[in-house]
């Protein structure tokens, strides 16, 4: 092996990722050669210095004991979510403070009623949109783009609708899971917020109205023989902006 | 019965990602450089590796697990610190570093002192998130280069150039820098 061909494999050689032949006639050119022998040792210098030199991290006993909780607390997509965030009774106080100084048709999310339940699952699910990076399956402004995207993904047919112009630009769609069923969500930039649209069956029981959970509204209404939950911490004028906007886009 | 169901899936998940707790967190603070962060984009990362538990089928369980930490470091570092987030072979301020990286040559010697180590470290925090996460899934977590590129989701040839670029800019900086510490 000549020089030209073992330098770009050294990186290679080095870390035992040369098929054998090759890493045997590689071995034996380093044995030869002044320049890449030397330059091979200086490699290998450099791998044991870094391993030296770095720390080795390792998990906090109290993350271990943090996830431990938080997967106690998760019941899986098949069951209806539990509240996840921590201290939520101390911030449910605050809530209910909020709501006797007369938010309206605000109320708290606590009770057990089925609209609760997929109320929570559905703020989790924005929650986690915007956590876990996971904000647009297809990152679209093109309403003809996302639309059809859903179509054989899921069962429900979102309306394309683009806000762009009245200061909601489209960002994409994604789908998630509600209730164990894949859900279309439409994503949409109020400012510097998020909303997130989630589209579910329309069903009796329907609540619609507006609710709250540690700063995340929900809005809630139906057209036709669709649901509509809107999640955001937009403003709540801005919100209301949006969802009065939504809605007669979508002539509902 | 659901709920035996449920808690079978759970505690296969358990098995599956709870050993691969450290090689998350050492991934996730090299990334964000911060004890806090790590720690909270690590708990983020798990709950949705659990959430999309359904999805993984029997490959390599660490790489799985990195992947997706990976992820949410990213995610994270877009929401609170954007301008770490330059992509590679574009002009910018992470080139800027590694070119800063790079060009610090100096004598071919190699010092093993404590400081000179200490040096070599900060070197290490100090270069672009694609080549500095290369670096440390290759030397401290022992990924071998299909691991990486799963972890990292790009091809192995780019692990390879990443990996070189990283160990060249790493070198020439600590070799460079060991003429400034002789004083």
């Amino acid at each position: 092996m000549e020089c030209e061909e073992a330098r770009p494999r050294l990186d290679a050689y080095l870390d035992g990722e040369l098929a054998a032949a090759e890493r045997a006639s590689l071995r034996e050119h380093l044995l030869d050669c002044r320049e890449c022998g030397p330059e091979a040792e200086a490699l290998e210098k450099l791998r044991a210095g870094i391993r030296a030199a770095a720390p080795s991290y390792r998990a906090p006993m109290e993350l271990h004991a943090r996830i431990r909780a938080a997967l106690r607390r998760e019941r899986g997509v098949s069951a209806p979510l539990a509240w996840r965030a921590p201290g939520w009774l101390a911030y449910a106080a605050s809530l209910l403070i909020a709501v006797a100084l007369g938010s309206g048709g605000t109320y708290v999310l606590t009770g057990e009623r089925q609209e609760n339940v997929i109320a929570n699952e559905i703020i989790d699910s924005h929650l986690r949109s915007l956590l876990a990076g996971h904000l647009t399956d297809v990152a679209s402004s093109d309403k003809h783009t996302v639309k059809p995207w859903f179509a054989g993904r899921t069962e429900l047919s979102p309306p394309g609708i683009d806000l762009a112009a009245q200061g909601f630009p489209l960002l994409g769609g994604r789908l998630d899971l509600i209730e164990g069923k894949p859900v279309p969500a439409l994503v949409y930039r109020a400012g510097k917020h998020i909303i997130n649209v989630f589209v579910l069956p329309a069903r009796a029981g329907d609540f619609g109205k507006t609710a709250s959970r540690g700063g995340y509204t929900l809005h809630h209404w139906t057209a036709g023989d669709l649901g509509y939950w809107a999640v955001s911490d937009a403003a709540p004028d801005e919100f209301a902006k949006f969802e009065k906007a939504f809605r007669a886009a979508a002539g509902s | 019965m659901a709920w035996l169901a449920e808690r079978r899936r759970k505690s296969r998940f358990e098995a599956v990602v709870l050993p691969h707790l450290d090689a998350a967190y050492a991934l996730a603070r090299w990334l964000t450089r911060n004890d806090a962060d790590a720690a909270d984009v690590v708990q983020e990362a798990v709950l949705r590796a659990f959430r999309y538990f359904d999805s993984y089928r029997e490959g390599d369980p660490k790489s799985w697990v990195l992947r997706i930490v990976r992820r949410s470091c990213y995610s994270w570092l877009e929401r609170n610190r954007p301008a770490e987030i330059v992509p590679l072979d574009a002009p910018g301020e992470g080139n800027e570093r590694a070119d800063a990286v790079l060009a610090a040559g100096g004598a071919d010697a190699l010092l093993e002192s404590r400081s000179d180590l200490r040096r070599l470290d900060r070197l290490i925090e100090g270069l672009p998130a694609p080549l500095r996460e290369v670096i440390v899934l290759r030397e401290l977590q022992e990924l071998d280069y299909r691991q990486i590129a799963e972890v990292t989701g790009v091809p192995i040839g780019t692990v390879m150039s990443r990996l070189h670029r990283a160990r060249s800019a790493l070198r020439r900086a600590w070799d460079g820098k060991e003429g400034e510490h002789g004083v």
